[in-house]
C-alpha cells in the first residue's frame, strides 16, 4: 500500500478515536495502530518493539511528526496530560482524495474506536502489552498473566488477568469481524 | 604515589576525570579510533570549523552521564511515586559505572563519516549493531572483567543502545531510565554534548543552552494519566526554561547545521563514492576490518579516485574535491503541499525525466519530526506535560526535509524549466485501484 493511503487509514483511525471520546494522545494512537495492525492485520508498514507504556513504534512516532508537518495532524496542548493528535486542516482534502481505501478499513476502525476510545494510558498499556504477549511472544496460555507482570512490575497479576479476559474477548470479536469480511 | 584519577582537557566539559580502571576502557582499540571519525562527516565542507571527532564526543556524553546519575539519584531529589525504581545503594556505585562505560562507548560501532554512509552496512544493519558487538567481544569483556566490581556486556549495550536499537532485549524500568540518560529523545546527554559540542566548532551558537540549570533540574517523575505508568525522566518547574532551550537549540541546529543542504548533498556524494569503490558497494560487518577503517583512509580513497579517471569512484570523488556538488533546485514548501502531498516527489521523478537521472538528486529526512513531551514536577508538588506548563514547546514544528538537487552543470536550465513547468507537474492527488 502506498505512503498516503496508509496515511488516510491512520488519520480516520485518529478521527474515529477521538469521536469516540479517547483523549487521542501519542500513547492512544500508537496503541491504537497497534491493534490495527496486530489484531485486525491490517498492516500500516509500523514495527513495534515493547517499551515503555507496551508496545511502541518509533517509526510511527516520527510519521506523526511529518504528518504534523503537513498540518494532516494538530498538536494540541490540553489540561492536564498534554499534547492530544487530532485530525488537521488538510485531512478533510486527504480523506475526499481517498474514499474507496477509508471505506475498505471503516468496519474495523468504528470497531477499534467504539473499544479503545475511552481508555487511557494505563488501561491501553495493559491490553496491548498483553497482545504482545500473546501473539509476538506467543507465549502458552497459563503463563500470559505472569509474563505480563513480569515485564511490567507496575501491573499486578490480578490486573493482568482481568485484562486478559477482556483481550480475549475483543480478539473473538476480530476474528468474527476478519472472518466476516 | 601512583595517580587513580586523570582528567582530560576537554572545550564543553572543561575537565572529563577518568580513573585508572576506566581509562584503559579509554585506551582500548574501538574507542581510539573514534579520534579519526568526524563527528559531523563533511560539515567542516560547508563550515570549517566543524572538524571535531567522536571521540571528544564520547568523553563528553561520559562527563554529562555521571552527572546527571548524581542529580537523578540524590535522596533529596527522589519523587514519592518512584522511589521503588532506585536500587540499593551499593548496587548504585555498580551502575554509575555501567553508565559511565556505556557513555564512553555507544558510538564505537560509527562508520568513517559517521551517518553519512550507514545505508551501505548489508541487511539494514546499523552502527548500533557493530556498537552491540563490540561491547560484547573479547577485547572489551576482558576488560569490562577487570574492573571492580566486573561489569557485565548485557547491561552495558543496554544502556548505551537503549530499547529502540535492542528490540529484542527486555529492560527493567531503572535499565530504561539509566538507557534513557544516554539516548533519551528530550534529555539524552548524547543530544546534550553534540549540540553544544557541534555548535562550539561550527561556530553555529544556536546550540547553546544553559545546560548546568537543566541537568541540576532534571528528576525521574511518574508519568501517563494519574501517574500509573513507567516512570520516565522530567524536571523540576525551575527547569522549564532551559528544558525549552534545549528543544529550540535542537531545532535550529538541525534546520540550520544538519539539515542545510549542501552538507546534506555532500553526504549523498559521499555515499556514491563508497557505494562505487567498497567491495560489493557494502561496508564489511567484520569487527577486525571495522576496527581498521576510518575518516583518514577513505579521504585518502577520495583523493586518489579524484585524480585517476579510471577509478570507479572518479566523479562523486571529484565532485568532493573540487567542490562541484549539486545545487538546491526545489524542497518542499506549504503551498505545493497544500496542492499534492507528494509534490517533492513529483517534481523530482519530471526533472529526472527531463535533463536525466544521473543529474538530479533527492534527499529526505524526517528522523526527529517526533514531538518531544516530558512531565514536570511543579512547586505545588503536582506534575504536569511540559506541553501544558510550556508557551514555547507547543510552537516549535516538527523537522522534515525533502529536497531535489541538480547537477551544477545543467542548473540554470533546471531552474528555467522548472519555474515554466511547475503549475503542470504538481496535479492534484488521486487514488489508485490498488491502494
Amino acid at each position: 500500500m502506498k505512503r498516503m493511503a496508509r496515511v488516510a487509514i491512520l488519520l480516520s483511525l485518529v478521527e474515529k478515536l477521538e469521536n469516540n471520546g479517547s483523549w487521542c494522545g501519542e500513547t492512544h494512537i500508537q496503541k491504537a495502530t497497534y491493534f490495527l495492525q496486530q489484531m485486525l492485520e491490517s498492516d500500516l508498514g509500523h514495527d513495534f518493539i515493547l517499551y515503555k507504556h507496551g508496545p511502541y513504534s518509533f517509526d510511527l512516532s516520527e510519521e506523526l511528526g511529518s504528518l504534523r508537518a503537513d498540518n494532516l495532524l494538530k498538536v494540541v496542548p490540553q489540561n492536564p496530560y498534554g499534547p492530544r493528535m487530532l485530525p488537521g486542516r488538510a485531512w478533510a482534502d486527504l480523506k475526499e482524495t481517498f474514499p474507496k481505501t477509508i471505506n475498505r478499513y471503516a468496519e474495523k476502525i468504528a470497531f477499534l474506536g467504539h473499544w479503545l476510545g475511552n481508555k487511557n494510558v494505563a488501561e491501553l498499556e495493559k491490553l496491548a502489552t498483553a497482545l504482545y504477549v500473546t501473539k509476538e511472544l506467543q507465549v502458552e496460555e497459563r503463563q500470559r498473566a505472569e509474563k505480563i507482570h513480569a515485564l511490567k512490575s507496575h501491573v499486578s497479576l490480578e490486573e493482568a488477568q482481568t485484562t486478559l479476559i477482556e483481550l480475549d474477548r475483543q480478539m473473538d470479536a476480530a476474528r468474527g469481524l476478519l472472518a466476516a469480511a | 604515589m601512583t595517580k587513580r584519577f586523570h582528567e582530560i582537557r576537554d572545550p564543553v566539559a572543561v575537565f572529563v576525570k577518568i580513573d585508572t580502571a576506566e581509562r584503559e576502557v579509554l585506551n582500548s582499540v574501538p574507542v581510539q579510533r573514534l579520534r579519526h571519525i568526524h563527528q559531523l562527516a563533511l560539515t567542516y565542507l560547508v563550515y570549517p570549523g566543524a572538524t571535531h571527532r567522536r571521540f571528544e564526543h564520547s568523553l563528553g556524553v561520559l562527563h554529562l552521564a555521571s552527572r546527571v546519575f548524581d542529580v537523578i539519584t540524590d535522596e533529596e531529589n527522589r519523587h514519592e511515586g518512584c522511589r521503588d525504581i532506585f536500587p540499593a545503594t551499593d548496587e548504585l556505585r555498580y551502575w554509575r559505572r555501567v553508565l559511565r562505560m556505556a557513555a564512553l562507548c555507544h558510538d564505537i560501532g560509527h562508520l568513517p563519516f559517521s551517518h553519512a554512509a550507514e545505508e551501505l552496512l548489508p541487511d539494514k544493519k546499523t552502527h548500533e549493531d557493530l556498537t552491540l558487538v563490540l561491547i560484547k567481544s573479547p577485547e572489551m569483556e576482558r576488560l569490562w572483567n577487570s574492573l571492580t566490581p566486573p561489569l557485565k556486556s548485557d547491561h552495558i549495550a543496554k544502556l548505551a543502545l537503549g530499547p529502540k536499537e535492542l528490540p529484542t532485549a527486555t529492560f527493567t524500568s531503572w535499565e530504561a531510565i539509566l538507557a534513557e540518560i544516554i539516548t533519551g529523545n528530550a534529555f539524552g546527554v548524547d543530544r546534550i554534548d553534540y549540540l553544544l559540542r557541534d555548535s562550539l566548532h561550527a561556530g553555529v551558537a544556536y546550540g547553546k543552552f544553559d545546560h548546568y540549570r537543566l541537568i541540576d533540574t532534571l528528576r525521574i517523575l511518574p508519568s501517563g494519566e494519574n501517574h500509573q505508568s513507567e516512570p520516565t525522566l522530567g524536571v523540576e518547574a525551575g527547569g522549564l526554561h532551559s528544558a525549552e532551550a534545549l528543544i529550540l537549540a535542537r531545532h535550529f541546529m538541525f534546520t540550520q547545521l544538519y539539515c542545510h543542504p549542501v552538507r546534506r548533498i555532500y553526504d549523498i556524494h559521499l555515499k556514491e563514492f563508497l557505494l562505487a569503490t567498497l567491495p560489493g558497494g557494502k561496508y564489511s560487518t567484520d569487527i577486525h576490518s571495522h576496527l581498521q577503517i576510518t575518516d583518514a583512509e577513505i579521504t585518502t580513497e577520495i583523493r586518489k579516485a579524484a585524480a585517476d579517471e579510471k577509478n570507479p569512484g572518479h566523479l562523486p570523488a571529484l565532485t568532493i574535491c573540487n567542490r562541484g556538488h549539486y545545487r538546491l533546485l526545489y524542497e518542499r514548501n506549504p503551498d505545493d503541499i497544500k496542492v499534492n502531498l507528494e509534490s517533492v516527489k513529483m517534481i523530482y521523478e519530471a526533472v529526472s525525466a527531463e535533463f536525466g537521472a544521473e543529474t538530479v538528486r533527492r534527499d529526505q529526512y524526517s528522523k526527529n519530526a517526533g514531538i518531544i513531551d516530558f512531565p514536570v514536577l511543579t512547586s505545588m508538588n503536582g506534575i504536569v506535560s511540559s506541553w501544558v506548563l510550556s508557551e514555547i514547546i507547543p510552537t516549535i514544528p516538527s523537522i522534515v526535509v525533502d529536497s531535489v538537487f541538480i547537477s551544477p552543470m545543467v542548473k540554470e536550465k533546471a531552474v528555467r524549466w522548472l519555474a515554466e513547468n511547475k503549475k503542470d507537474i504538481i496535479q492534484r492527488m488521486e487514488e489508485e485501484e490498488d491502494q
